[in-house]
């Protein structure tokens, strides 16, 4: 087993590192690959240095960031809720960051109907993180506000998923109303930033993500043994002297406001979360001091092979990676769960 | 000693008590067996002793040490719980068997925690079962690597729900005789949950019949009448008294 282990980290290992050089090379610019390693060294010409530095790099930077955060964070809502299809957006996280970002870019940039169908009336907002903090917080409000009714029920699995699909679909009507009202330029600007994109990505929002990230992924590798405890069910984890709610309340939490992090920065990404913790599970077990790790990893290497197939499919302009992660994914999950061996756990 | 003061559970206060005045004492090394019909508040007994729920009023006291106001970590070191369906999710005996330390060293096990656990594997005879998946292993054995985990922690009362519940005839033998062990020789007290009244009169020291929410009757083997299970279980049945055995047979139910 230790062999297997060992022999899967450093698979995963190779691979992230292998893609993400690879993530570099490829590009609308056509760069070859001599450009790219120069332009890396800082002895290229000014307009590689600025692709591979200023595009490229923060893009491979939240590829592995975001892709690990989301895929530990679906682990971790899949183990605390007891349910095999929970994912970090169980709470209604992107259903709320959408409504923020929709409210940000129809009602604050001038994206109403009342102001007229044109470009010209269409006022881009100064703060160019205005539309991922107001999502941000309409999230952050969501996670809060779900945690809060769970409480009275001390966050039973059952009521913290029926409690997120509640809350995401009002704020899924919510946006609906809203671009009822919004203009063809406001409604295309928010449906296109809905698409997950990892081009949206800065070395600030890079840093705010790892800062999350980090942090979540630190508490989370903490309560390890507490995790592999509630495989044995709720009440015998009580009785192993593991809080169960309070275990719950806080990874919840942590994983919520990560996904929200990564959601309001780059766009919705679906099915790593669900996708990549089951792929861990299926390889290496459950025993989560293993498992968060590697699932960090899947996360990374998932998103960074859907961007790298979303640049080169583009013809110029890149494909929204969160359309490649399921397409990608759905089909290898399935295979996962109609094949031989495809009892899913939790 | 195990000692359960006039306890009392409602699951809201809309809703009929489920434990009315539950009075209960079991001294060090005693097997007490529960008994009673579905429904008559067993396993909600049990999980008010385990601080999975928690009691209106009333109080358990195990070694003078007031487990109603201790945390879930404090609690886990005086009591086990062996539930009747164990699953394990997909760890290895050796890992889950750790998992019965958690209370003792939160974040990362320690030297003792591991040492503890080989022994633990070694008094259930499960040494050889270290790196396999619980998960996969046949009912008996993962009966013995619940039992491995419970004592890993040296609880002072070990908490059995229908251990025989899913066992054939040889597990069963082999999970009483384990539970006679650890009582007797380690002085671990044991609450059992049993529905198999001839296997119950096999094993207990001490019998609490059940209904209502109540404990109707309470004490030794002489409570092992044809009244006391009728006004218990509805069902008429022929108790025999063969030397220090007791044979239950037949039944009719009223």
């Amino acid at each position: 087993m230790r062999k297997k282990r060992c022999a899967v980290f450093w698979t995963l290992g190779l691979s992230v590192v292998f893609m993400s050089f690879l993530c570099l090379f490829v590009g609308s610019s056509h760069m070859s690959i001599k450009d790219c390693f120069l332009a890396l060294l800082g002895k290229g010409t000014d307009a590689s240095i600025r692709i591979i530095r200023n595009i490229r790099i923060p893009r491979v930077l939240a590829a592995l960031i975001a892709g690990a955060g989301l895929s530990a964070a679906g682990l971790v809502m899949q183990t605390t809720l007891n349910n095999a299809m929970a994912s970090p957006s169980t709470l209604g996280v992107s259903n709320a960051a959408v409504f923020g970002a929709n409210l940000s870019i129809i009602a604050f940039s001038g994206g109403f109907l009342s102001t007229g169908n044109n470009l010209s009336s269409y006022t881009v907002g100064i703060n160019p993180y205005a539309t991922g903090i107001i999502a941000f917080a309409f999230s952050v409000l969501s996670v809060l506000l779900i945690l809060g009714m769970c409480r009275l029920r001390s966050f039973s699995p059952g009521a913290v998923v029926l409690a997120g699909i509640a809350v995401g679909s009002v704020w899924t009507a919510a946006t609906t109303v809203l671009q009822f009202y919004a203009t063809d330029v406001g409604l295309s600007a928010a449906v296109i930033w809905s698409f997950g994109d990892l081009g949206r990505a800065t070395y600030e929002t890079d840093l705010i993500m790892f800062l999350a990230v980090a942090a979540a992924l630190s508490v989370f590798s903490l309560m390890a043994w507490k995790y592999n405890a509630l495989l044995s069910g709720e009440s015998t984890a009580i009785s192993l002297g593991v809080s169960v709610s309070s275990l719950r309340f806080v990874s919840l939490l942590l994983a919520s406001l990560v996904t929200a992090v990564c959601v309001s920065f780059l766009g919705i990404i679906g099915f790593v979360g669900i996708i990549c913790p089951h792929i861990t599970k299926k390889l290496l077990g459950q025993d989560h001091r293993v498992s968060l790790p590697a699932s960090a990893l899947t996360g990374s290497l998932l998103l960074l092979c859907a961007d790298t197939l979303s640049r080169s499919l583009g013809n110029g302009s890149a494909l929204p990676v969160g359309a490649i992660t399921s397409l990608l994914g759905a089909p290898f999950f399935l295979a996962i769960i109609f094949g031989k061996r495809g009892n899913i756990n939790a | 000693m195990l000692e359960i003061k006039n306890l009392h559970f409602r699951y809201s206060k809309q809703l009929p008590e489920v434990l009315c005045g539950i009075d209960l004492t079991l001294e060090k090394g005693e097997i007490g067996i529960l008994l009673g019909k579905n429904g008559a508040g067993k396993s909600t007994l049990f999980k008010t002793i385990l601080g999975i729920e928690r009691p209106s009023s009333g109080s358990v006291e195990l070694n003078s040490v007031l487990l109603n106001s201790v945390s879930p970590a404090q609690r886990a070191k005086y009591i086990a719980y062996v539930p009747q369906n164990v699953t394990f999710g997909d760890l290895s005996v050796f890992d889950t068997v750790m998992t019965g330390r958690i209370s003792y060293f939160g974040v990362k096990a320690g030297k003792e925690d591991y040492d503890a656990v080989r022994a633990a594997l070694d008094e259930m005879g499960l040494s050889g079962f270290a790196d396999r998946s619980a998960d996969r292993l046949s009912g008996g054995e993962k009966q013995k690597v619940a039992i491995a985990r419970a004592i890993v922690g040296n609880p002072r009362l070990i908490i059995f729900d229908e251990p025989t519940g899913n066992l054939d005839l040889a597990n069963e033998r082999l999970l009483i005789e384990e539970a006679e062990k650890l009582a007797k020789t380690y002085g671990i007290s044991i609450l059992c949950s049993l529905h198999d009244l001839n296997e119950a009169a096999e094993l207990g020291d001490k019998f609490f019949f059940m209904k209502d929410g109540a404990i109707r009757y309470a004490g030794g083997k002489e409570l092992f009448t044809e009244d006391v299970i009728e006004d218990i279980y509805g069902v008429r049945v022929r108790v025999n008294h063969i030397g220090n055995q007791i044979l239950i047979t037949g039944g009719t139910s009223k």
